[in-house]
């Protein structure tokens, strides 16, 4: 059974995806973006991490892509087709993607060591206190320094996204 | 359900985001396209978190950090697309080359 939704997952994650890539107007690209992340998502329920699925929909979806949808709908006509890739710019795009994707599969793959691949029974793991508390433990192996710089990172680029933005007097 | 199943599915979500990456022309295309690479990495992080004895915890904390990230990536990077269409009112990459040499 979990086998059979994982599967059934994958597929429809790696399709959307290639929607996203290959649709020729971008506003059903980023549409087929928001399917992408839920199936991500649904992809993280199934791996038992509740906190990062839910994460994935209120930031990547709730935020991110609707920001997308909005500047699309700024910068672009309404159901405008998008500049079509060259023609050998494809021949090109398949030939580096197929040639990296082979390089790490031919270098990733024989390195997972087979006692290693059985899930976790640790229900705990993952879940929201874990995490919570982790974020904010101040020893060595807690994630206080990075969280804060974030918090840094996210003033500072709201910030600059305003100044960039800003119409020039 | 393996760690190779799941390696196996975020290298095929590399390989097509690096393609929209080399053939989209449109800037928000290209945006597009990086976000299914984060995505792919993400779902890493979170694989070898449940498939790895070592510290689930952290690996479920490293997406957390990359969500943030991104969301200040894109920030910017739509900010420079509104003023890019403000000035020039065209967002195809190749006659963006106010930088090239």
């Amino acid at each position: 059974m979990h086998d059979f939704l994982f599967y059934g997952l994958a597929g429809l994650l790696v399709l959307s995806s290639l929607l996203v890539v290959i649709l020729p107007n971008l506003l059903h690209g980023a549409i087929s973006l928001i399917g992408s992340f839920f199936v991500t998502a649904a992809l993280y329920i199934l791996l038992q991490m509740e906190f990062v699925a839910l994460a994935q929909i209120m930031v990547y979806i709730g935020g991110i892509v609707v920001f997308i949808l909005i500047i699309i709908l700024l910068t672009t006509r309404l159901g405008e087709e998008s500049l079509a890739p060259g023609p050998g710019q494809k021949v090109w795009g398949l030939a580096i993607s197929g040639a990296l994707g082979g390089l790490i599969f031919y270098l990733v793959i024989d390195s997972i060591q087979p006692e290693n691949v059985a899930m976790q029974a640790d229900e705990e793991a993952g879940g929201l206190e874990q995490i919570g508390l982790r974020l904010l433990d101040t020893t060595s192996d807690g994630f206080i320094v990075p969280f804060e710089i974030v918090s840094v990172l996210l003033f500072i680029s709201l910030v600059g996204a305003v100044v960039i933005a800003r119409k020039d007097k | 359900m393996t760690l190779q199943n799941c390696l196996i599915l975020t290298l095929f979500l590399f390989a097509i985001g690096v393609y929209g990456v080399l053939t989209r022309r449109h800037l928000i295309g290209i945006l597009l396209s990086i976000e299914i690479i984060l995505n792919a990495a993400n779902i890493n992080f979170i694989a070898f978190a449940r498939f790895t004895t070592a510290d689930p915890t952290a690996g479920a904390i490293f997406p957390v950090f990359v969500m943030a990230v991104s969301a200040c990536e894109m920030a910017v990077a739509l900010a420079i697309i509104i003023s890019m269409y403000r000035h020039r009112k065209n967002l195809d990459v190749r006659e963006l080359e106010a930088l090239h040499g």
